[in-house]
């Protein structure tokens, strides 16, 4: 978990990039990742719809952009986005995604049986790498629900309530994991079909001083797909 | 989207020097910045770029995808070589991002000037972003750069309608609906999950 911050500050310091870009550029790769694995024709729902669960920062950030370019791939998302940042970069996200007519709802479905008629993909964009500690509400809910849903989850970076580096046995058990920059260690215990890389922004040295050893992204695709 | 274009158009492989190595020139505003951002995705996609920015911009974005550059060790040069032939020579393809829809008829005459008349001389292929620089945004050019491929961005400018290059891409998946038909932009469908999209070349 360290190790992933420490690249993060990095490329924020060093190099200058702005949080903007990086977060479209992650957005980008997990919308990318899921057309793959889930082409719209797969849906059984009359539309391709997909509920996309935001948290209160950053991993939530990633899933608002990922939704937008959902959208733009032709599927219709929907964004649940209980605790919103006062920061101008998630108020301009969160816009982006109203002005292009995406639905956020005003309450989280109660029922997982609800969530398995209306939707055929949930994105959980709720806690990425630097969770640590107790679930707080209204997001303990969310996750006990979500652990009952039977269509597919496409986890952000860290299934969310995991320990990052030792998993959860009985926590979310996702179909999809979307690795941002480079898996994390929880991403070992990950018993999904797809597991994706993503964020294809490290430059060449930075990969070297953490050794991260990533596989080749094919040609000029924004995502490496690993299982 | 434009570094995948220019990824699409000259696929690694079929590059004719032995290293991918593209000159990316770079002009003093908008269209600068984004070639900027076209040369840091081209390094990632493992080619070799070296950037031109003679006149660097003030603004605090712009500096900063210059610092990105130059920490992923994109070479800048400090002159750009009168003598064509060392550019062709060095270089698989030239992109120009020294222009773009927001310039001013008199600056093709300007500073750029100089640049623009070593392009016009070149051989290898130049890829333009959005606007082939030193054209007139509506009417085109004559006697001005022929670049091989045109990258237009959101939607093509009227001068596109002059372009007599290879291969033509858009690159505007990311225009809202509203957007698009407020100002009837009636794109092309993308494919899958790509970002440009090929239009017919006029030839």
């Amino acid at each position: 978990q360290e190790e992933a911050q420490a690249i993060d500050q990095e490329l924020f310091t060093e190099y200058k990039f702005s949080v903007d870009q990086l977060m479209e550029l992650a957005g980008l790769s997990c919308a990318t990742a899921i057309a793959k694995a889930y082409p719209p024709s797969s849906f059984t729902t009359s539309q391709p719809a997909v509920l996309v669960v935001c948290g209160p920062g950053n991993n939530g950030g990633d899933g608002l952009v990922c939704a937008r370019h959902l959208k733009m791939f032709g599927y219709e998302p929907t964004v649940y986005y209980p605790k919103r940042p006062n920061k101008p970069l998630f108020e301009g996200l969160t816009t982006q995604c109203q002005k292009m007519g995406i639905p956020f709802l005003p309450e989280f479905p109660a029922e997982a049986a609800l969530i398995d008629e209306l939707y055929g993909l949930v994105v959980d964009a709720i806690f990425g790498f630097s969770f640590k500690g107790a679930v707080r509400e209204p997001f303990g809910t969310i996750l006990g629900t979500l652990e009952r849903i039977t269509v597919p989850i496409a986890s952000i970076d860290v299934p969310s309530g995991w320990d990052v580096e030792k998993g959860k046995a009985d926590g979310l058990q996702p179909d999809m994991l979307i690795s941002l920059t480079a898996p994390k260690k929880a991403a070992t215990h990950f018993a999904g079909r797809y597991h994706f890389l993503g964020g294809r922004f490290v430059p060449a040295a930075l990969q070297e001083k953490y050794a991260l050893n990533l596989p080749a992204y094919p040609e000029t695709d924004c995502v490496l797909q690993l299982t | 989207p434009i570094p995948v274009s220019s990824g699409q158009a000259f696929p690694l492989p079929s590059l004719p020097r032995k290293q991918p190595t593209v000159l990316v020139v770079c002009g003093p505003a908008q269209n600068g910045a984004i070639g900027l951002v076209c040369a840091r995705h081209l390094r990632i996609f493992d080619y070799e770029p070296t950037i031109f920015y003679p006149k660097r911009s003030p603004d605090p974005l712009y500096r900063d995808f210059t610092t990105q550059c130059e920490k992923m060790d994109i070479p800048f040069l400090s002159y750009l070589p009168t003598e064509v032939q060392l550019i062709n020579d060095a270089y698989n393809a030239v992109v120009d991002a020294v222009l773009g829809a927001e310039a001013e008829a008199g600056e093709g005459r300007g500073p750029c000037a100089a640049i623009l008349a070593t392009l016009k001389h070149i051989r290898i292929p130049i890829v333009s972003l959005d606007v082939p620089s030193g054209w007139d945004v509506e009417a085109g050019s004559s006697g001005g750069i022929s670049p091989d491929v045109l990258v237009s961005l959101a939607a093509p400018k009227q001068c596109a309608r002059r372009f007599l290059g290879r291969q033509h891409f858009v690159a505007g998946r990311f225009l809202p609906y509203d957007v698009q038909k407020k100002f009837e932009l009636n794109p092309p469908e993308y494919p899958g999950t790509e970002c440009v999209v090929a239009l017919r070349a006029p030839r």
